[in-house]
């Protein structure tokens, strides 16, 4: 019994200080304002974590789009009320999809890739030897990657919610043939720019925090061994949905829960 | 040239990022850039506001003038004092304009709609609206029908 | 002891959990020479390496670098201090996003205020020095690893330090890169009258190069001297790790408790291994 306490304990204690390194590093990491390249090393990893994960995005939001047109028609259309359509796109993406999604795609394509990337530098001694060279590696590498990931993804979720938008109207207006001044119009009356667009906003931001943080922290704590480092990886994935998903319900909750 | 390449597309996708937030704002939620910039607050008096809540339309011959910001009880006459922002160009309400809590379909949403008067002197920012028609309550409704149906017999 | 040691290490002790890694060993090394850190695999010698680089702090002693405790230096202090010693990693720790020229330019980049042209003829020199100023616009990607780990020793000599250490230079090298490596490694100490640390486990390249030989095992100095009187030592342990001996004092075994107490312990043990929290 005493051993069973003293194990949890132990544990608890355990997860405790893992928590409280993780955010040392993240302290310690933006405590230096960037140096004098510092620009241009942002500008690197806006590329790799931003523009990298374009692609995925404008398919995803596309397909997304169409299949919420399609499901919101059939489903709409039994009230006769095919009209909403828009609204039902528009509010379903810029309040819960879009964030979520985006931010899922963003752990498995960028935030593994953080992961592996530094973790990879790690064992082959690229770290050490920028201490050596009296460069702080948290700066230099994991301070521009965080930046990156905190200024891309809202606005991916911008770029995913338009797109999936213009996906329902693919369907359900060219395809079905909803008016589309009411596909608009409905939309325009529902969706409210400070409610739901700036709740969903800060959604991404929130999800990009969590999800760079947990990317960074893994790759810069992993064994540098290849086994370490895929282990690494898939916990980047696990734990970065799992967080998504939670800190979702809870954003939810907050901002729309009362009303 | 692969730098310039990284330089150029990171900034396509930054101006992207920034032009779907605006199209959000302009296109999907439907705002104007001067929003709330030039409006002048109305207040109205009901004997019953039910079902009507902030962001409902006030409307004038079906167009649209302006919202409800807030319903609020009134404490000294206890009835529902509704207070409406209207579009600063619609400045031509005169002083006894009426005011009604319509529906929108059978089941729609609430909203407030105005009818001039006859009078030339305009309600200006802080005034209010004496003649108006209250929300209609479905309840009470069919209970009144019932009522005439009784006394037809 | 008196300080006459470039690099100076007092009663030095290192865990690693419960294990200790060194139990207050005493090394000083003298400057000017080519001193060569060895000992069987995982008796710490990379770790001793880090330990005189400042990643790892000690658990008690210290280590002194050009006389100063380095314990007690303040970040920039050690940055600074660290400007006058060159590392050479295992694999080469080449920059990966970098090209061979931006990576030898590093350290130019990080602490002087050279101007381009500077920089440009520095570098040069420094490439020409390891045979590969052909090799400049390459990514280290495109290296063979004889090659990486001669553009991480321009790198590592780019500043002109006073030290240099290097962490297993010759490990999986071809003979023909392992003369290159092991004949830059003894010019470069020459001329440039650097202090040069090895740390390796490859007898016959080690002798080659050597000024002194120190040798670890079990947490401890076993012997610090030239490669010829280790050669001769009567020391068991000694004659042991330079002849290649499998079998000696040195043992072959993890610490574990003798073989015959854990076939003969009781069965209920072995159980409570198997379940539960443990």
């Amino acid at each position: 019994m005493i051993n069973l306490v003293s194990a949890l304990g132990g544990q608890l204690l355990q997860r405790l200080a893992l928590l409280g390194q993780a955010l040392l590093m993240l302290l310690q990491s933006l405590r230096v304002l960037p140096g004098k390249h510092g620009l241009s090393r942002l500008i690197q990893q806006l590329y790799v974590v931003g523009v990298q994960s374009l692609i995925i995005m404008l398919v995803s939001a596309l397909f997304i789009g169409m299949v919420l047109g399609l499901q919101g028609y059939t489903l709409l259309s039994a009230y006769g009320s095919e009209q909403a359509v828009g609204q039902m796109v528009a509010l379903t993406l810029v309040r819960e999809l879009s964030p979520v999604v985006a931010a899922l795609l963003f752990a498995g394509r960028a935030g593994s890739a953080l992961t592996a990337e530094i973790g990879l530098m790690k064992a082959t001694e690229q770290l050490a030897s920028l201490e050596m060279f009296g460069v702080d590696p948290l700066h230099r590498i994991v301070a521009p990657r965080f930046l990156a990931g905190l200024i891309c993804l809202p606005l991916l979720v911008a770029i995913f919610s338009l797109v999936g938008i213009y996906g329902g109207h693919i369907v359900a207006v060219d395809w079905l043939g909803v008016y589309s001044g009411s596909y608009w119009g409905n939309m325009q009356q529902a969706v409210d720019f400070g409610e739901d667009v700036i709740n969903g906003m800060i959604k991404a931001l929130v999800f990009a925090f969590v999800v760079s943080w947990i990317a960074l922290y893994q790759g810069y704590s992993c064994v540098p061994t290849s086994q370490g480092i895929s282990a690494a990886t898939t916990r980047t994935v696990v734990y970065s949905s799992l967080a998504i998903l939670g800190f979702d319900f809870i954003l939810t909750a907050l901002m729309f829960g009362g009303a | 040239m692969h730098k310039r390449w990284i330089e150029i597309s990171v900034g396509l996708m930054l101006v992207a990022g920034v032009v779907a937030l605006l199209s959000l704002a302009l296109q999907v939620s439907g705002g104007h850039l001067t929003r709330s910039a030039d409006r002048y607050p109305i207040d109205a008096l009901f004997e019953n506001a039910a079902g009507l809540a902030p962001k409902a339309q006030v409307t004038l011959a079906g167009v649209t003038v302006g919202e409800v910001v807030a319903v609020v009880i009134d404490p000294q006459t206890l009835m529902a004092k509704v207070k409406m922002q209207i579009n600063g160009e619609v400045n031509y309400l005169s002083i006894d304009s009426s005011a009604s809590i319509l529906t929108a379909g059978l089941l729609g949403e609430k909203y407030v709609g105005l009818t001039v008067g006859a009078e030339d002197e305009v309600l200006v920012a802080g005034d209010m609206i004496e003649d108006t028609q209250s929300a209609l309550v479905l309840e009470e409704l069919i209970g009144q029908f019932l009522l005439n149906l009784g006394d037809s017999n | 002891m008196a300080v006459n040691g470039i690099i100076e290490i007092h009663n030095l002790s290192f865990f690693r959990g419960n294990r200790a890694i060194f139990k207050d060993i005493d090394v000083s090394i003298a400057a000017g020479k080519i001193t060569v850190i060895m000992g069987p695999s995982g008796t710490g010698k990379t770790t001793l390496l880090r330990l005189i680089g400042g990643q790892l702090q000690p658990h008690r002693g210290e280590v002194q670098l050009f006389g100063e405790n380095i314990a007690q230096l303040n970040r920039k202090q050690l940055n600074q201090l660290r400007g006058r010693m060159g590392v050479l990693f295992q694999s080469g720790a080449l920059f990966t996003d970098l090209t061979v020229f931006e990576n030898v330019a590093f350290p130019l980049r990080e602490h002087t205020q050279l101007n381009d042209m500077q920089l440009h003829d520095r570098v040069l020199l420094k490439l020409e020095a390891v045979g590969l100023r052909g090799a400049r616009d390459l990514m280290p990607s495109h290296l063979s690893g004889g090659m990486a780990r001669r553009v991480a020793l321009a790198r590592a000599v780019a500043l002109e330090p006073e030290i240099i250490l290097y962490d297993e230079p010759f490990a999986g090298q071809d003979p023909i890169a392992m003369a290159v490596l092991q004949r830059l490694i003894k010019d470069l100490n020459d001329e440039m009258r650097l202090t040069s640390v090895l740390v390796s486990h490859d007898i016959a390249e080690a002798c080659a190069i050597a000024d002194r030989i120190i040798l670890l095992g079990e947490g401890r100095v076993l012997a610090h001297d030239t490669p010829e009187a280790l050669q001769t030592s009567t020391d068991p342990a000694v004659r042991q790790f330079m002849h290649g001996e499998a079998d000696g004092v040195i043992p072959f075994h993890f610490p574990a408790p003798p073989l015959a107490e854990e076939l003969l312990c009781d069965h209920a043990s072995v159980a409570d291994n198997r379940g539960g929290l443990q």
